[in-house]
């Protein structure tokens, strides 16, 4: 699944921390240990979720991820916080982590790919979290390459999501992703608590040592997930929705920002039904944005601008709610393959 | 008798070689499973292009002492196809899981091959005569013009050359809807269980529409699912005993008299965790990939990610041998989750008198270990160290501090090269290794020589 060549340069990296794994303690062994379990469940949920293999997953791969994930949220529970503090200290250690955990991510790489031949506009270049902004929009667009969502066309368009959006309706013009907006508007998306929580990471990046300003995907989509992730604590959470809010006025709602000061974090509910709603036949009738957000209620509600939201900042890491149902339309999508090509 | 190990660790010599070896290979030919028969004269790799080779011990040539024993190719077959299921859209792969031999009951023999999904029984039987002179039919088999029949004949069985084939004789289908990962054929040679990573199912071999399920750890909610079925095998002697073994790290025992379904284990062997090894991976690395009764039915072999185990069937808390297979990678679990090596199925073998066991690494590597006089081997299956009679030299991995010659430090260990899948004969001190394309067979030198 990930690259052997790159595999190395991330062991060197990660020895360091393996090692002080079992000590759960203080001071900085306690930031080692608390990095590590993050890397871990950022490398968990991307297992899970990056499948797109044609045949079927090993059921008992990811039964163990998920045991995985349950254990560390299991963890974050008990530390009362949804995200314990790592990030003050240690800053080239997170580094040279990330360059690790770049270069071990294939799904970073295809970003990149993609984000490529984006145009880059001068403002982009000049404020630090629309860059963070950037990244996840790329991410939007990968989506768009397995399904077209309608969203992207009636979306209220904030001046720096517009070279994303470009390409995104450039890619939507075929036939086939237009019956598929008719099936994404059958199961609407909904934002949830947990994907409002992987937006809140980008105001750190104000705070931190940029990627080039060239706009670089992959260099900022890596910084995201690794080090920002997690981090927030209340105050930066109030930075970053007022920073969000000057931004993009227009969009953001207040019960998105609601959400994301109060976010839990991938409740059980919702990674349980997630990871085993493609195991039965019965996922079929399975509407994952109906029950996989129980949490996600109290937002029922969902605007084209909330889903926006939840996907531009999206930070690479694969958010739960968005995921089965790309997963469904790619099959769905084979199924087309199959019978047009018969 | 000889000292077995010391036999292992300098006096192995490469008996064949696969021809294949040479050209690149494709995801097709990597083998994915091995298994000598009951008299070890045949052996059956399974590979996940569906193909299924066996390979024949030639008999012992008095001109060339040295040729005794060769391994060579007996007969090819396409086993399974791949398939799609067009309810879950997704494809079915015809990789061979695994095969087992029948106990041989007449001059054919039969084996069972599955995939994820399906059980074929195969029977693989010589023809070296055929008919010739009937009446009514010419020589290709169609029927001749009445009117040219003028006088009849006895047909008679003329000699030719020896054909081996293999026809399908059973398929099983439908009955699991997870992968299966095991078969295992009973000792009362008239049933076999298949498991899967959530059910086992009974079946009579000659019975295809109908099987019995036997374990079901399935929850009524799949959010609940913590547990999944690795491995299963029946005892070697008692037709009511099986054992099946978790992802985490439990065997159960389970005992048919008891009930009909057998989801109330009659033992459950499992190790405490050890607290000072405890870390995010416990988990993973203690889930079980492959159990091995041993030959005389009283042990169990289990194989998991760093060790392999012998249990004693009277013993339940803790195994009575640990072997550690490559301890080093303990300070790698976070690379080798992170590249999904942790999650391979090494598979784990007994040797004929259950002294010696046996189980494959990374970097074509294999290891031996000695249950009397605790000594441990790493072997090497390469091109380089297998040339035909040459004698294997022990491998060894240095894990810092002083390096020797000739040590391969943890660091260049080659983990695309993996061992998975290794059988040995059931008498002799012969084994096979599979590794990714190339099949490997070693022979213990003294024995060749003695005969």
């Amino acid at each position: 699944m990930l690259g052997k060549g790159a595999k190395r340069k991330f062991d060197e990296n990660e020895e360091g921390l393996e090692g002080k794994a079992v000590l759960v303690g203080e001071g900085p062994s306690k930031v080692s240990y608390t990095l590590q379990r993050q890397t871990i469940f950022n490398i968990s949920l991307m297992k899970l979720y990056n499948h797109r293999a044609l045949t079927e997953p090993s059921l008992q791969r990811r039964v163990l991820i998920n045991n995985m994930l349950r254990r560390i949220q299991e963890e974050f529970k008990q530390e009362g916080s949804l995200r314990p503090m790592f990030f003050t200290p240690s800053q080239p250690q997170d580094n040279s982590l990330d360059d690790g955990y770049r270069e071990a991510q294939p799904a970073f790489s295809i970003l990149s790919s993609i984000a490529q031949p984006l145009p880059q506009p001068s403002s982009l270049t000049s404020t630090t979290p629309l860059d963070s902004c950037l990244t996840p929009a790329s991410l939007l667009e990968d989506d768009s390459s397995y399904c077209t969502s309608p969203v992207t066309q009636t979306v209220p368009e904030p001046q720096t999501m517009k070279p994303p959006l470009t390409l995104i309706t450039q890619t939507a013009k075929d036939s086939f992703s237009s019956a598929l907006d008719e099936i994404e508007e059958l199961c609407p998306a909904s934002t949830s608590p947990e994907t409002a929580k992987a937006e809140m990471p980008d105001p750190r990046i104000q705070s931190s040592p940029l990627p080039t300003p060239t706009g670089d995907c992959k260099d900022s989509g890596k910084v995201c997930p690794q080090k920002f992730e997690g981090l927030v604590t209340q105050e930066t959470k109030v930075a970053a929705i007022t920073a969000l809010e000057s931004r993009q006025t227009d969009s953001l709602s207040p019960s998105n920002l609601e959400m994301t000061a109060s976010s839990g974090f991938l409740t059980d509910l919702a990674l349980d039904d997630i990871l085993f709603a493609d195991i039965d036949t019965s996922m079929y009738d399975f509407d994952p944005y109906s029950s996989a957000t129980g949490g996600a209620s109290k937002i029922a509600p969902v605007t084209a601008d909330d889903l926006l939201k939840t996907l531009s900042p999206y930070n690479n890491q694969p958010v739960p709610p968005n995921q089965p149902f790309k997963m469904d339309l790619t099959e769905l999508d084979h199924i087309m393959e199959v019978l047009v090509g018969s | 008798m000889l000292n077995t190990i010391q036999v292992l660790c300098s006096d192995i010599t490469t008996l064949s070689l696969e021809a294949k070896q040479f050209a690149s290979y494709t995801e097709a030919d990597i083998i994915s499973t091995v298994e000598f028969n009951q008299t070890g004269e045949l052996l059956a790799t399974g590979d996940k292009g569906g193909r299924v080779v066996i390979f024949q011990r030639e008999p012992e040539s008095k001109n060339e002492p040295n040729c005794q024993g060769e391994y060579n190719v007996y007969s090819t077959f396409q086993s399974h196809e791949p398939e799609f299921d067009y309810l879950k859209s997704l494809e079915i792969e015809e990789k061979i899981n695994k095969i087992r031999w029948l106990p041989q009951q007449n001059a054919a023999h039969f084996l069972l091959s599955t995939n994820d999904k399906t059980i074929k029984l195969w029977k693989v039987s010589e023809r070296d005569k055929r008919p010739e002179g009937y009446n009514l039919k010419d020589e290709e088999g169609r029927l001749k013009d009445l009117s040219t029949v003028t006088s009849l004949q006895v047909p008679v069985l003329k000699p030719m050359d020896l054909m081996v084939e293999v026809s399908p004789r059973r398929i099983f289908a439908n009955a699991h809807t997870y992968h299966v990962n095991s078969i295992s054929v009973n000792s009362d040679c008239e049933t076999y269980m298949s498991a899967d990573d959530l059910r086992i199912n009974l079946w009579h071999l000659a019975i295809t529409d109908r099987s019995f399920n036997i374990v079901d750890i399935k929850p009524a909610n799949m959010e609940d699912l913590t547990e999944v079925i690795t491995a299963a095998e029946f005892h070697p002697y008692h037709c009511n005993l099986f054992v099946y073994s978790s992802s985490k790290g439990t065997l159960r025992l389970c005992d048919m008299r008891a009930s009909a379904l057998c989801d109330k284990h009659s033992k459950l062997f499992e190790e405490p965790e050890d607290p000072s090894n405890r870390s995010f991976f416990s988990e993973i690395i203690s889930s079980i990939s492959d159990v091995k009764f041993s030959h005389s039915g009283r042990y169990l072999l289990t194989r998991d990610y760093l060790t392999v185990k012998v249990w004693d069937l009277n013993m339940e808390n803790k195994p009575i041998e640990t072997y550690q297979v490559h301890d080093y990678l303990r300070s790698k679990l976070c690379s080798l989750y992170e590249n999904d090596c942790i999650f391979d199925k090494f598979e784990c073998a007994w040797n004929g008198t259950d002294s010696v066991i046996m189980t494959g690494a990374y970097n074509n590597f294999f290891r031996m270990f000695d249950r009397n006089t605790k000594r441990d081997v790493t072997l090497e299956a390469s091109r380089e160290s297998s040339k035909p009679r040459a004698v294997l030299k022990p491998r060894r991995v240095c894990t810092g501090g002083k390096r020797r010659k000739d040590d391969i430090s943890v660091d260049s260990l080659d983990f695309t090269k993996k061992i998975l899948h290794t059988a040995w004969h059931p008498a002799e001190n012969i084994i096979a290794i599979a590794a990714t394309n190339n099949l490997y067979i070693f022979q213990d030198k003294v024995n060749s020589e003695v005969h």
